[in-house]
C-alpha cells in the first residue's frame, strides 16, 4: 500500500447539465501525483481543475475513470479510511462567525481518531495569538490560515489545497507558502490548484497544465519553460505603432527564438539576453525604430500556457 | 440622488429574485397555494356552532332544554366536574348550570368566543322564557380560578409554540446556512460521519430548548398564578421529546434545501399550520372535518395537549406515555427521513 501514488487518475471523465447544455468539465484527464511532491493543477476557469479536485477529494462522482487516493478507491468501502488521511481546504469555507479559533479546531480534531493536538495545528500556521479570536474578528490571510490548519489536523498523508491564496496580501500568501513548504519538509504530498504562477513555481515540485478537460502539459516548473526553447523575453514599446519593424528581421537575428507584435509592443522571446539585446536594438536602430521603453524578463509557466493554447491563463482576470 | 444609478440598482435587485425560483415560489407561489387551501377551508357558509357545557340535572333538562335548538350552539351535558374541566381546556366557551331560581352561566371573558356564546345562550333563554311572569335574565360568574382561565390555557400552549419555532429554526435555518457557506461539504471530507453530525446538531439545539420552555413556565406560574399541578419529570420529558421532534423536523425540511429562502419558505408553509390549528390559542378538539384531521396529525396539538394535562391536571408520566411515544416515533421517523434524505452539498 505504501508503495501507492497518493493520486492516480486514469481516463477520468465528467459532464455536467447546464439547463439544455452538457459542459465536458473533465475530458478523458490522466494524472499520477507521487507521494512527497508538492504538485500544481494550473489552467484558466472553467478548465476542470477544481472538478478534478473534487473527484478527488470524494465531493464529486465522476461519470468514469478509475480514481484511487493512496491506494483506495471512493465508494469502496474504504471512505473513511481515505478521508482519515487526507486533510482538504476548500476555496472557502465559512466557518461559524462567532465560533473562536480554538472552538473550530477541536470541531475538526473530534473527527479524527489519531492526529495533531490543537496547540501543534495552531503552532504549524503560526495562529497561537488568535487562539481565542472569533471568526469575524480575522483577517483573510489568518482565515485562511485556519482553514488550512482543519486540514492539518489528522496529520494527512495527501493535502488538498484549492487555490489557498486567492485576495489575500503579499504577506498572507508568504506565510501560507511557508505551511505548505514545512509540511511537505515532513514528507507531506501536496495537491494544489491556483492561478498565480509564480505561487506553482515557488512551492511545485511538478505541475500539469490543464486546459478544457485535459491535461496538456506535465513536468517541473523548470522542464515547462525549458520546453518553450528560450527562457526570455525581450519587450520593446516603439514610438510608433506603425513603425516599419519587420519581425522577419527581428527573427533572423541569432538567439531570437519567437517574435510577437501587441500594438506598440515588439515582445522576443531569446535564448539569451546578453547577446540578443545588442543585437535586437541594433537592428530596430538600422531601420530607424524609435523605442520608448525597453524591459526584460523570465519565462513563466503564463508564457508555457500561451504557447500550448494561444490563450491567456486568466484571460480578462487579474494581472 | 441619480436616476440611472437607482434604476440599475432596481432592475438588479429585481432580476436577483426572478432568477431564484425557490424566492418567487415562497413569495407568489405559496402564498396564493394558502389562499386556495384556507378558502376552501373556510368557505363553508355556515358558522362553526359554539361549544358550551350545560351541567346536567333533572331542573337543568327541564328549563335548559331550548339551548338544544340554537342552531348556533353546540351543546354537551356534562357532571359539574367535567363541565369545569371542559371550560378549562377551553373545550366549550362557556358553562351554563342551573342556580336556585335562574340559570348561572360562568366563562372567562378574555376568551376570544366567550362574549358570543354567553349572547347567544342569554338571546335564546330570552325567547324561551321572557313571556313567563319569573322570568329573571340569568346570573354571570367570571371564571377566575387559577388553573381554568385563558391564560392558564395559552401557557402551556406557548411552551408548544416555543418548542415548534427554536426547534426547527435552530436547526433548519443554520443547517442550510452551514450549506450556503461550505461548511457541510467541509466536514464532509472528514471522517465524520453523517449520523454523527446530524445527531450532534439535533441534540446541541433541543438541549437548548429545555430553559427556555422552563422559562416560561415559570414566568407563568409566578407571574400569572397558572397552576403546575402534574409531574415536573413528566414536563421535562415532553419538553425533551418536543423539542426534539420538532429539530427533527427542522433538520428533514433543511436536509435539501440550498438557499436560506427556500428554507425559510419551507419552514413557515409547514409552522402557519400549527399555528393556527395546532390548539395554541384556542382548542382544536371543536373543530371538524379535514380540519379536525390536519390539528390531530400535528405534533404540536399533542405536545400541548400533554402540557395542559400535566400543568392544569395532576397528571404524570403515566398519564402522557402515550402523546410522549407517539411524539418521540414521530421525530425518530423524521430523523430517518433526514438521514436518508441529507445533502452535504
Amino acid at each position: 500500500m505504501s508503495e501507492a501514488p497518493a493520486i492516480d487518475l486514469r481516463d477520468l471523465r465528467k459532464t455536467y447539465r447546464k439547463g439544455r447544455e452538457t459542459v465536458r468539465a473533465v475530458d478523458g484527464l490522466d494524472l499520477v501525483v507521487e507521494r512527497g511532491e508538492v504538485f500544481g493543477l494550473l489552467g484558466p476557469n472553467g478548465a476542470g481543475k477544481t472538478t478534478t479536485v473534487e473527484v478527488c477529494e470524494g465531493l464529486t462522482v465522476p461519470d468514469s475513470g478509475e480514481v484511487r487516493i493512496l491506494g483506495r478507491a471512493w465508494r469502496g468501502g474504504e471512505d473513511d479510511a481515505i478521508r482519515a488521511r487526507i486533510g482538504v481546504c476548500l476555496q472557502e469555507t465559512k466557518f461559524h462567525e462567532n465560533a473562536n479559533v480554538d472552538e473550530v479546531l477541536r470541531l475538526f480534531r473530534s473527527c479524527f481518531d489519531r492526529g495533531r493536538t490543537v496547540d501543534e495545528a495552531l503552532a504549524l500556521v503560526s495562529l497561537q495569538e488568535k487562539r481565542g479570536a472569533r471568526q469575524k474578528s480575522l483577517s483573510g490571510g489568518q482565515r485562511q490560515r485556519l482553514a488550512v490548519a482543519t486540514a492539518l489536523l489528522g496529520d494527512p498523508d495527501l493535502l488538498f489545497l484549492d487555490e489557498p491564496t486567492t485576495g489575500l496580501d503579499p504577506q498572507s500568501r508568504r506565510q501560507l507558502w511557508q505551511v505548505v513548504r514545512d509540511y511537505r519538509a515532513q514528507g507531506g504530498t501536496v495537491l494544489l490548484t491556483t492561478h498565480y504562477m509564480d505561487e506553482a513555481q515557488q512551492l511545485c515540485d511538478r505541475v500539469a497544465i490543464v486546459d478544457r478537460g485535459k491535461v496538456i502539459a506535465l513536468g517541473s516548473p523548470a522542464e515547462l519553460i525549458r520546453s518553450l526553447g528560450a527562457e526570455h523575453f525581450v519587450v520593446a514599446d516603439l514610438v510608433d505603432p506603425d513603425a516599419a519593424a519587420d519581425d522577419a528581421c527581428l527573427l533572423a537575428l541569432p538567439d531570437v527564438v519567437a517574435v510577437e507584435r501587441r500594438g506598440e509592443r515588439v515582445e522576443c522571446t531569446v535564448a539569451s539576453v546578453h547577446t540578443a539585446l545588442p543585437a535586437i536594438l541594433a537592428a530596430l536602430e538600422q531601420r530607424g525604430v524609435a523605442i520608448d521603453g525597453l524591459a526584460t524578463r523570465h519565462a513563466t509557466l503564463e508564457d508555457v500556457f500561451v504557447h500550448l493554447t494561444g490563450r491567456h491563463l486568466r484571460a480578462g482576470g487579474e494581472a | 440622488m441619480r436616476w440611472r444609478v437607482v434604476k440599475a440598482v432596481a432592475w438588479q435587485a429585481f432580476l436577483e429574485f426572478w432568477r431564484s425560483p425557490a424566492a418567487v415560489f415562497w413569495t407568489y407561489g405559496f402564498p396564493l397555494m394558502m389562499a386556495v387551501v384556507l378558502g376552501f377551508a373556510f368557505q363553508s357558509g355556515e358558522p362553526e356552532p359554539v361549544p358550551v357545557g350545560v351541567v346536567d340535572s333533572p331542573v337543568a333538562r327541564t328549563f335548559l332544554a331550548p339551548l338544544e335548538d340554537e342552531p348556533l350552539l353546540d351543546v354537551a351535558w356534562l357532571s359539574p366536574e367535567d363541565a369545569d374541566r371542559a371550560l378549562g381546556r377551553g373545550r366549550v366557551a362557556l358553562t351554563v348550570r342551573w342556580g336556585q331560581e335562574r340559570e348561572v352561566l360562568r366563562s372567562d371573558p378574555s376568551r376570544p368566543e366567550a362574549t358570543l356564546a354567553r349572547l347567544l345562550v342569554e338571546r335564546r333563554l330570552r325567547e324561551a322564557y321572557s313571556g313567563e311572569a319569573d322570568y329573571a335574565r340569568p346570573a354571570h360568574e367570571v371564571e377566575d380560578r387559577p388553573g381554568s382561565r385563558y391564560i392558564d390555557f395559552l401557557i402551556p400552549g406557548l411552551i408548544g409554540l416555543n418548542l415548534l419555532g427554536a426547534g426547527m429554526w435552530g436547526v433548519g435555518f443554520n443547517l442550510v446556512q452551514m450549506r450556503v457557506g461550505n461548511l457541510l461539504r467541509r466536514i464532509f471530507v472528514t471522517p465524520m460521519r453523517r449520523s454523527e453530525f446530524l445527531a450532534g446538531y439535533l441534540l446541541g439545539r433541543s438541549v437548548l430548548v429545555v430553559p427556555e420552555a422552563f422559562a416560561i413556565m415559570s414566568f407563568g406560574v409566578v407571574l400569572w398564578g397558572v397552576p403546575f399541578r402534574g409531574s415536573l419529570l413528566a414536563a421535562l420529558a415532553l419538553v425533551v421529546v418536543g423539542g426534539w421532534v420538532f429539530t427533527a423536523i427542522g433538520c428533514l425540511l433543511a436536509s435539501r434545501v440550498r438557499t436560506t429562502e427556500a428554507v425559510g419558505g419551507l419552514m413557515n408553509a409547514v409552522q402557519l399550520p400549527m399555528w393556527i390549528l395546532g390548539g395554541t390559542f384556542f382548542a382544536n378538539e371543536g373543530l371538524k372535518g379535514p380540519m379536525r384531521w390536519a390539528a390531530e396529525v400535528m405534533p404540536l396539538t399533542h405536545v400541548n395537549r400533554a402540557l395542559r394535562d400535566v400543568m392544569l391536571e395532576p397528571g404524570t408520566l403515566l398519564d402522557v406515555w402515550a402523546p410522549l411515544a407517539a411524539l418521540a416515533g414521530a421525530g425518530g421517523v423524521c430523523f430517518a427521513l433526514a438521514m436518508r434524505l441529507f445533502r452535504w452539498q
